[in-house]
């Protein structure tokens, strides 16, 4: 399996190809520390990004990368996708793991397309899924699922879980379960708590 | 240990370990959660993970609360009775000094020391996150409450300079002596709105900024008077019209009013701060001007007074010199009264203040009594400057007398006697309202002058004796009646009209005048000597009313 180095400012933090690692943090500015690195290695070394933010402006949350690299023509050469969760997750005002994972293998398989990139870098902010919206209770299969579909492309999937807004503690430990790497405190972790696919009736 | 026995040890220990890194990760989770429901429910949801058993309850309490109390002792806690299972355990959430509550978990089977294990080292992680919590909570309620003392301090602070700054600025206005027009100019600066200083009756003194009104309106003395008391009564500014307006009213007494005119109530705190300072260094302004007038007025009135009743003349020079006042030049007393319809004191001590100070006559004056004493320095036009007290006052008749010139300090009394005399005269004599100088009253200062008063009464009693005893005896008018015949030459018309009575009452009485006295009044020699003795009696009459004084 390769090792992708990602610095995210961290020391001692790695990811590796096929992760789906589940990032807990609080607040915007915690999050940026996540997101923004996580972004910027990847744009820096060719990968495609997408990043999937639930605010309806995006192109603001990744203002602070244009210090680094030229947003413009990442987003004109289509290395650099933004979509906000309302048009990727919510779209036609609900939430449907067929549709996101269908989301996701189009999107994906057509990036590592000969010629494409040779690696994905995809990352969610999962707020929406607090909202009172149709199919949102899907997260933990939708999650779960995901796992299975990692391994089938040179990626790797950040899902962005805000402490301040994931208040319920038993949600939290359901994500831990769907998720094989956590990232907390600048640490990425492999997750104790992560439970196979194929353990889980409802994956 | 067989082989056997090593491998399944092996895999215990593996699967010990993978469950300590779920704790760790947990563990981690719990820190970074933002509040105590988080963190509870994590470890609710978790213990079934960590062993074979439920959650009877978990009840989070303040540190090492009294109504949390935990079973056993220590961080291994102790047998909890549950129903309906056969084993049930309370783990302490922490330790002293930070416990958190107790969690309760129940089993129908007590599960294995590894997994008991497992719960305690949960518990005692969920107690650390909650403590750490605790202390967040405290430190930022403790960061909050010193953000909003600071942002007290800082308003304070900024309050308290602008406060110096309002304060210092009319304090220099008030060191530099720029009077009423600079506190106005000040107070409009720093609040940026006019600002409108009035005396007590509402006439503007200042004005400061755009938009001043011409001509300047002055509302009713009621509604002044009504304006004054609210305003008296209040401790702040008041608002009246589009105005917020304070006294100055230092010990009460109103001196004068100070305004900001601000329509549409845009005046802040800071503003009436001004305006409040802005009153007071009025009052302090206005109330040392009155005290200046009151002593210059003081002052001048002890020197007038000396002067009139005889005073050391080096003493006087100085003091008058001290005034700004030149006493060596040559000076007349002029006494003033209410004539016929009589005039208020004070109303009459400012018409002749005045009068004097528009014809050029003097500065020295005072209120004796219900007369007025002027000193006057130069030679004037005396019925000019009775017409114009007489103007001052609004069309009321006064009666003005001068004494004789005085050329020294000591001649002052003696032309201020002089003074007394002609008035006197002049109401005894029944003379019209006039301006009498002493030089001029002709055979009465001779008779004044006369030494022998002994001899002029004889000469009173020879022609007019017993006549004056008739109007002693009869309260009649002979003498009064003869006085006025004599002074009309003769004309009985004259005599009638300025008596007043009917002709025939004035015929009635001189035909009692001709029997009683035996004299025949057309005889010349008897209209002369009868002449004499009437201005002599009214001499001795006026000489005895300004006798005690």
């Amino acid at each position: 399996m390769t090792t992708i180095p990602l610095a995210l400012d961290r020391p001692g933090v790695a990811i590796e190809q096929g992760d789906h690692i589940c990032a807990f943090y609080r607040g915007r500015d915690q999050r940026d520390d996540v997101l923004l690195p996580f972004l910027r290695d990847g744009l820096v070394q060719g990968d495609k990004c997408i990043a999937v933010m639930d605010d309806p402006d995006v192109e603001q949350v990744t203002n602070p990368l244009s210090l680094v690299v030229d947003i413009e023509s990442l987003l004109l050469t289509g290395q650099l996708e933004l979509m906000s969760s309302d048009t990727a997750y919510l779209a036609d005002g609900h939430f449907s793991t067929e549709r996101m994972l269908d989301f996701w293998e189009s999107n994906v398989s057509q990036a590592v397309r000969p010629g494409g990139f040779p690696f994905v870098r995809s990352v969610g902010e999962m707020t929406w899924a607090l909202r009172d919206m149709p199919g949102v209770d899907q997260l933990v299969r939708y999650e779960a699922r995901l796992n299975r579909f990692l391994p089938r492309y040179p990626q790797v999937i950040l899902c962005l879980y805000d402490l301040e807004q994931f208040t319920d503690g038993r949600i939290l430990l359901e994500m831990l379960k769907t998720h094989p790497k956590v990232l907390m405190s600048g640490q990425v972790l492999d997750n104790p708590w992560y439970v196979e696919p194929e353990d889980d009736p409802l994956a | 240990m067989t082989r056997p026995e090593l491998e399944v040890s092996d895999q215990l220990g593996r699967g010990l370990l993978s469950t300590m890194r779920s704790l760790l990760v947990l563990g981690q989770l719990m820190t970074e959660s933002t509040g105590e429901r988080q963190i509870l429910e994590l470890a609710v949801t978790a213990v079934p993970s960590l062993a074979r058993c439920r959650v009877v309850s978990l009840e989070p309490g303040e540190p090492n609360a009294p109504e949390s109390p935990v079973p056993g002792s220590g961080p291994v806690g102790g047998p909890v009775e549950v129903a309906d299972a056969a084993w049930g355990w309370g783990y302490p959430l922490g330790s002293p000094p930070g416990r958190f509550g107790v969690l309760v978990v129940a089993a129908d089977v007590a599960p294995s020391s590894e997994e008991q294990f497992l719960l305690r080292a949960l518990a005692q992680q969920t107690g650390a996150a909650l403590a750490n919590r605790h202390l967040h909570a405290q430190e930022l309620a403790a960061a909050e409450e010193l953000s909003e003392v600071n942002d007290r301090l800082r308003g304070s602070l900024g309050a308290l300079e602008r406060s110096i700054e309002i304060h210092d600025r009319l304090t220099a206005v008030a060191v530099s002596g720029e009077g009423r027009e600079g506190i106005a100019r000040a107070v409009h600066e720093l609040t940026g709105l006019p600002v409108a200083i009035e005396d007590r009756y509402g006439n503007l003194k200042a004005w400061a900024g755009p938009h001043r009104p011409d001509p300047y309106p002055k509302e009713s003395s009621r509604r002044r008077d009504d304006l004054l008391r609210r305003a008296r009564e209040s401790n702040r500014p008041i608002r009246e019209g589009g105005s917020l307006i304070a006294l100055a009213h230092p010990q009460g007494d109103v001196l004068g009013v100070i305004s900001l005119v601000d329509p549409a109530g845009a005046a802040g705190e800071h503003d009436v701060m001004a305006l409040e300072h802005g009153a007071t260094i009025l009052a302090m302004e206005l109330a040392r001007i009155r005290s200046l007038a009151e002593s210059e007025l003081r002052v001048r009135r002890d020197l007038v007074d000396e002067l009139l009743n005889g005073t050391e003349e080096e003493s006087a020079l100085a003091r008058a010199a001290a005034l700004g006042y030149d006493l060596q030049r040559p000076h007349r007393v002029v006494l003033v009264e209410g004539g016929r319809s009589g005039v208020g004191i004070d109303a009459l001590f400012q018409a002749v203040r005045i009068a004097a100070r528009d014809e050029n006559v003097g500065s020295l004056l005072v209120a004796r009594g219900s007369q007025t004493v002027l000193l006057a320095d130069r030679e004037a036009d005396w019925e000019a400057l009775r017409q114009s007290i007489i103007r001052g006052l609004g069309d009321v008749s006064v009666r003005l007398a001068v004494g004789e010139q005085c050329s020294s300090v000591s001649d002052f009394p003696r032309s201020f006697r002089q003074s007394r005399l002609a008035l006197q005269l002049m109401r005894s004599a029944e003379w019209s309202d006039q301006a009498v100088r002493f030089d001029d009253l002709g055979v009465y200062r001779l008779l004044v002058g006369t030494e022998d008063l002994g001899e002029v009464e004889r000469f009173i009693q020879r022609w007019i004796g017993s006549l004056l005893e008739y109007d002693e005896r009869r309260n009649a008018e002979l003498v009064r009646t003869l006085m006025h015949y004599l002074q009309h030459g003769g004309n009985y018309v004259a005599t009638a009209g300025s008596l007043i009575v009917h002709r025939n009452t004035l015929k009635y009485r001189l035909q009692r005048i001709r029997q009683i006295s035996g004299l025949d009044l057309s005889d010349p020699e008897v209209f002369f000597n009868l002449q004499l003795a009437t201005r002599a009696w009214q001499t001795l009459r006026a000489l005895g009313g300004t006798a005690g004084s």
